[in-house]
């Protein structure tokens, strides 16, 4: 079965005419690691928001299934327990809410809604230490509210470092490579790595063949005006980083 | 309007004329139209064993370790009190309309005087049980001698309908340091009329935290004097309130002489249909320079209809001082809540941390840990709690 079947999905604002998404389909499979680029603005943020369930869109027309359920019909939390984890290309600050309480309520809850057993405390402990060394967070970040004083960086990290937490089935990575130093960059892409599992898929957003080295995706996409213009392999990043975008995304206008 | 100025039920009950709008700093809060029915004062009434422990255990610091001292309806009960009274007197000084009726219709209170180093808490629990309406008015005096420290709760618990009213003269000796907790969860049917008055001396730490959130109508007035130099006082407070509550604090901070500082922090969260209010003014005398003086309060509006108001006032008269307010007031942030939900947190929860982060920049005032815990976790329950009443 599909993980994720998006079909002709057609986007808009809630309080605008304009549409972001106009036609979108895309089908991801388990296992599979699907990389979208595409220029500034071409819309993927939006198709990413629209999958975690954000408000201020309404889609117009099209379908998400993810398995097998309608998502659209699903509120951001049941679908955040069914599997499907966002990382933010802007992280949100939220002071006064410590970063540990903040994930262990989160792990929790979802665990909740599955009908899974809470964590204990020193399970918890255990699971978000050995994830946070993995990702060189340290327990000083852990210490503070949530990504309230955090470096660009770091708040990737600590995106990362929630997604190992939660293993989620569908992570969706929106432009996690920017904004990392060249090391940085390796270790939020060996924490990922780590996640790649025959029954998780990927979708990441990126503007840069670098992070594709390290992540290695399946199919890459490109988008360009709410639509997907072109699919491939590997290598239509590699073609893309060379020729630019302008040869795929002017057949789209 | 002439019948406006003639005596209402509640002022024939009380023989008193009350508060009215009229008054500069009760004009958000009218208390000849808010308090309609009467409350005759200085009525006895009995309670049973069994009424006074089920309010006790509703403490929200009933799991602390403390040393109590228990009023039921007015009065001293020895039964389940473990501090008795010292002998220290009334000085009275103020002579608003609050103080005024308490000091006419007072029946009991605590009276203290902490010396040394008191480690324990010592919890005072007001509690007034179900019986007819009534004024149920304590004034309570304490006196922490110099050098002294000591931590005090005070606890306002009731059920059914009443008017408390409560004052609290606090003087502080030099170099001492109290921390003062106050909780306001009285009967949702009750009004709620207090006063603190604090003298604080040379070289004072003074921590005073208020948590208001049960009677439908709450006014709470605070002095707080600087006598002495190079004092700190942080007087901080939160508000959780729902449904038709009312709540008023109007503090004057006076710095009488130099070098002292004091902070004000409120953070007021209101849901429905309730109303918060906060009046605050700085005080600072000639002469008093190097006065280190601010001011903030802070709303979160949880619902279309609820509302803030504050109004912020510094009045100085020293050349060489550091003061400043600001107020700011807003819902929740749809993002933060959007946040919390794209990881798995239902959005009550969701709510419910993002309420307790808010307010509990006021909690780390306290410095219990004991005592601080006990106030997140009520804050933390707060809204599932309040919803789920209705
Ligand atoms: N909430 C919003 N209000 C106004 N315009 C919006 C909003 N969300 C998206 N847009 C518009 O929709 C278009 C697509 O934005 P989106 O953020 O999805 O682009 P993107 O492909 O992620 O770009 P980038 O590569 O710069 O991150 C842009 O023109 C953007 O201005
Ligand atoms: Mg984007």
């Amino acid at each position: 079965m599909n993980l994720l079947d998006i079909n002709n999905l057609h986007v808009k604002l809630e309080d605008e005419d304009r549409d972001i998404i106009r036609g979108l389909s895309l089908t991801v499979k388990p296992g599979e690691v699907h990389a979208i680029m595409g220029p500034n603005g071409s819309g993927k943020s939006t198709l990413s928001y629209v999958l975690a369930g954000r408000a201020g869109y309404e889609v117009t027309e099209g379908s998400v299934t993810f398995k097998g359920e309608d998502l659209l019909e699903m509120s951001p939390d049941e679908r955040a327990a069914k599997g499907v984890f966002l990382a933010f290309q802007y992280p949100i600050e939220i002071p006064g809410v410590a970063t540990m309480q903040f994930l262990k309520v989160a792990l929790n809850a979802q665990r909740k809604a599955r009908g899974e057993k809470e964590l204990s405390t020193p399970d918890f402990m255990r699971l978000v230490k050995d994830r946070a060394a993995k990702l060189n967070v340290s327990q000083d970040m852990l210490k503070r509210p949530v990504n309230v004083g955090f470096s660009g960086g770091e708040k990737k990290r600590a995106e990362i470092l929630q997604m190992a937490v939660l293993e989620p089935s569908l992570c969706i990575l929106d432009e996690t490579d920017s904004g990392l130093d060249i090391d940085a960059l390796r270790v939020v892409a060996d924490g990922v790595n780590a996640l790649r599992s025959p029954d998780r898929a990927m979708i990441v957003i990126t503007h840069y063949q670098r992070l594709l080295d390290y992540i290695v995706p399946d199919f890459v996409h490109v988008l360009s005006k709410g639509r997907i213009v072109k699919s491939g392999d590997k290598h239509l990043a590699l073609e893309l980083e060379e020729k630019g975008y302008a040869e795929f995304t002017e057949s789209a206008a | 309007m002439s019948t406006a100025l003639a005596r209402t039920a509640a002022e024939e009950a009380l023989g008193f004329q009350l508060p009215n709008r009229r008054m500069e700093d009760w004009r958000w809060t009218d208390l000849r139209q808010l308090i309609d029915k009467p409350y005759p004062p200085r009525q006895k009434v009995e309670a049973t064993p069994a009424d006074v422990e089920r309010l006790l255990a509703s403490s929200l610091f009933s799991g602390v370790a403390a040393t109590r001292m228990v009023f039921v309806n007015g009065e001293y009960d020895a039964k389940h009190s473990r501090q008795a009274n010292a002998f220290v007197e009334s000085t009275a000084e103020l002579s608003d309309p609050v103080n005024l009726m308490n000091l006419a219709f007072a029946t009991d209170g605590a009276r203290l005087r902490i010396e040394g180093n008191v480690d324990t808490p010592i919890e005072l629990v007001f509690i007034s049980t179900d019986a007819a309406a009534r004024t149920v008015a304590t004034r309570n005096v304490i006196e922490i001698a110099d050098d002294a420290s000591a931590t005090i709760i005070e606890t306002h618990l009731g059920e059914g309908s009443y008017l408390a009213s409560s004052v609290m003269e606090i003087r502080i000796g030099h170099n001492a340091r109290l921390d003062r907790i106050k909780v306001e969860l009285e009967s949702h049917d009750a009004v709620h009329l207090a006063h603190a008055h604090v003298v604080v001396g040379r070289n004072v730490t003074f921590r005073d935290f208020t948590l208001t959130t049960g009677a439908r109508l709450n006014r709470q007035n605070g002095t707080f004097r600087f006598i002495g130099e190079f004092a700190d006082a942080k007087v901080a407070g939160a508000y959780l309130l729902a449904g038709k509550q009312h709540a008023d604090t109007a503090l004057i901070v006076d710095h009488e002489v130099p070098n002292c500082a004091s902070r004000e922090l409120f953070k007021c969260v209101m849901d429905d249909h309730a109303r918060g209010i906060f009046q605050g003014k700085v005080i600072v005398r000639r002469g008093a320079q190097k006065t280190d003086g601010k001011q903030s309060s802070h709303a979160l509006l949880l619902s279309e209809t609820a509302e803030f108001d504050a109004k912020p006032e510094l009045e100085i008269y020293a050349d060489d001082v550091a003061c400043g307010h600001g107020a700011t007031s807003g819902d929740l942030n749809h993002d933060h809540v959007f946040y919390l939900k794209s990881r798995g947190i239902p959005e009550a929860e969701a709510k419910a941390l993002l309420i307790a982060a808010f307010v509990g920049e006021a909690f780390d005032t306290v410095h219990h840990d004991g005592i601080r815990t006990a106030l997140e976790d009520f804050a933390a329950r707060w809204l599932s709690d309040h919803r789920r009443k209705g």
